[in-house]
């Protein structure tokens, strides 16, 4: 097999999930680098600048809200899902469970 | 100033400035949670190179800020792409080959410029590709960046999809292929060229002609320039052209001619190739065209060459200059004036010829197509 095609392919598979992953990640308040070790701990390793970014995205769609706040002697940024997020999550998951199911269905 | 405020100084540089203090603090606060865990593992402070490490696993301060910004990630996005490539390689065939086109009227004209005329073609081959390259880019970048959908990116129709073979290579090569055999080696079996079926005349050949048609049209209506025709510089310097009288007595005759000519190759093509309707069309096209060549043929007098005080006459015609000036124009030598307005008298004399016997073997070819082929 091709490791190289195969190494694209998976990165391509699993793009369209991160969004879905980050959003359920953020049922309950994270800052990014919690967030990304939560994410890893579940086998969903994912750059920081990839993450980041993502995270900006989605709180400019209204997905999600952010506050300042200080922890640890330094301010950080905690993220959670906002009420749009919540129901963007729910209509995704549902999406995510019958693209599985046919899936499943095929191999 | 240390190495993680160095690094998150270059990002900043890259960053709108009304996100840059948010989004720098949030990298700040990222940087530092790695470092301090590394440390925690390690249980000692990082040295410059560990932590340079960590920057590096974070990212080049260029593609982080990039991943930050609004808008598009690319100048043309995978969807406009297929577009501006094809834009790309037809308008790049296009200029080739009005390059060609400009480059056999040069050579026409002033054959001792032979290797001047090649450097202008390439010249103008590259300095036009870069321009429309750079045009389509612009256009394509601002479409993205404003994200602009024209209507025919949604909106398109099969009907109206024959122009895109305009930019695959081998349907030109196979339009220019003179037999029938050429045409279905250079094409794949069952291709079809200009939405017509290789194995049929017509369409490829009325595209062809439409194009040279129409810039001949807009050089004679005075709209394009060819400055190789109305000056060329020979060993013993500039030599001025000017046309003979014929040319302006035959000026809205020649124009009609065109333009009837370019009104048959578009009903071709509209047709999707050549039949019964265009074969009729083209008969009194060929007539026409053999009366004109005829009255250019038979005033004899077509161009005058000066070069300072000298001057010279581009003569040919009926009285028996084909045979005896071309042999004669042959044999000069040297490039002085005289003999450059022999050797393009004979020259002209011969296309005309042929002109008129291409013409009228036309007539017989589609008098015979119309007896042999029954109508659709």
């Amino acid at each position: 097999m091709d490791r190289e095609l195969f190494e694209t392919m998976r990165l391509e598979l699993r793009r369209g999930t991160l969004v879905l992953a980050v959003l359920a990640c953020l049922r309950t308040e994270r800052y990014g680098y919690t967030l990304r070790q939560a994410l890893a701990a579940d086998g969903l390793e994912m750059e920081e600048s990839t993450l980041y970014p993502l995270l900006r995205r989605l709180e400019g769609q209204g997905l999600l809200t952010s506050e300042w706040r200080e922890e640890e002697k330094r301010k950080k940024r905690f993220y959670v899902l906002s009420p749009g997020g919540e129901a963007m999550l729910a209509a995704l998951t549902e999406e995510w469970r019958g693209i599985n199911a046919s899936l499943e269905r095929l191999l | 100033m240390d190495i993680i405020e160095r690094y998150l100084e270059a990002v900043a540089a890259q960053l709108p400035t009304e996100d840059r203090e948010d989004i720098v603090a949030e990298l700040r606060d990222l940087i530092l949670s790695r470092v301090e865990a590394r440390e925690e593992e390690l249980g000692r402070a990082l040295s410059d190179e560990e932590k340079e490490a960590i920057l590096h696993e974070i990212g080049h301060p260029l593609i982080v800020a990039a991943r930050y910004r609004k808008g598009p990630d690319s100048l043309i996005g995978p969807e406009l792409f297929p577009y501006w490539l094809f834009g790309a390689k037809a308008g790049l065939i296009v200029i080739a080959a009005v390059q060609a086109l400009g480059l056999l009227i040069s050579v026409l004209g002033a054959p001792a410029d032979f290797g001047r005329a090649i450097s202008q073609a390439f010249h103008g081959f590259f300095s036009g590709g870069l321009t429309l390259l750079g045009a389509l880019t612009l256009a394509g970048a601002i479409m993205e960046h404003y994200d602009i959908k024209p209507k025919w990116l949604t909106k398109w129709r099969v009907r109206d999809l024959s122009a895109f073979g305009l930019a695959d290579p081998a349907k030109w090569g196979a339009s220019l292929a003179g037999t029938e055999k050429a045409k279905s080696e250079w094409l794949p079996k069952g291709a079809r060229v200009w939405g017509v079926r290789a194995e049929t005349r017509g369409a490829a050949d009325a595209l062809w002609s439409l194009i040279f048609s129409g810039i001949f049209l807009l050089w004679w209506m005075g709209v394009i320039r060819f400055d190789a025709l109305s000056q060329f510089t020979l060993r013993s310097g500039e030599v001025a052209v000017a046309a003979a009288p014929i040319w302006s007595t035959l000026y809205g005759v020649i124009l009609a001619l065109v333009t009837a000519g370019m009104v048959v190759d578009a009903v071709t093509i509209a047709r999707g190739g050549a039949d019964r309707v265009t074969w009729t069309l083209r008969i009194p096209l060929a007539a026409a065209a053999i009366w004109l060549a005829w009255r250019l043929f038979d005033a004899g007098w077509w161009f005058t060459l000066t070069q300072g005080e000298q001057v010279a006459k581009v003569m040919g015609g009926p009285a028996n200059r084909i045979g005896t000036e071309l042999l004669r124009a042959l044999h000069l030598e040297g490039r002085g004036l005289e003999e450059t307005a022999v050797t393009l008298g004979a020259v002209l004399s011969w296309v005309l010829v042929i002109a008129m016997v291409g013409y009228g073997v036309s007539i017989v070819q589609n008098l015979w197509r119309i007896a042999t082929t029954r109508a659709r």
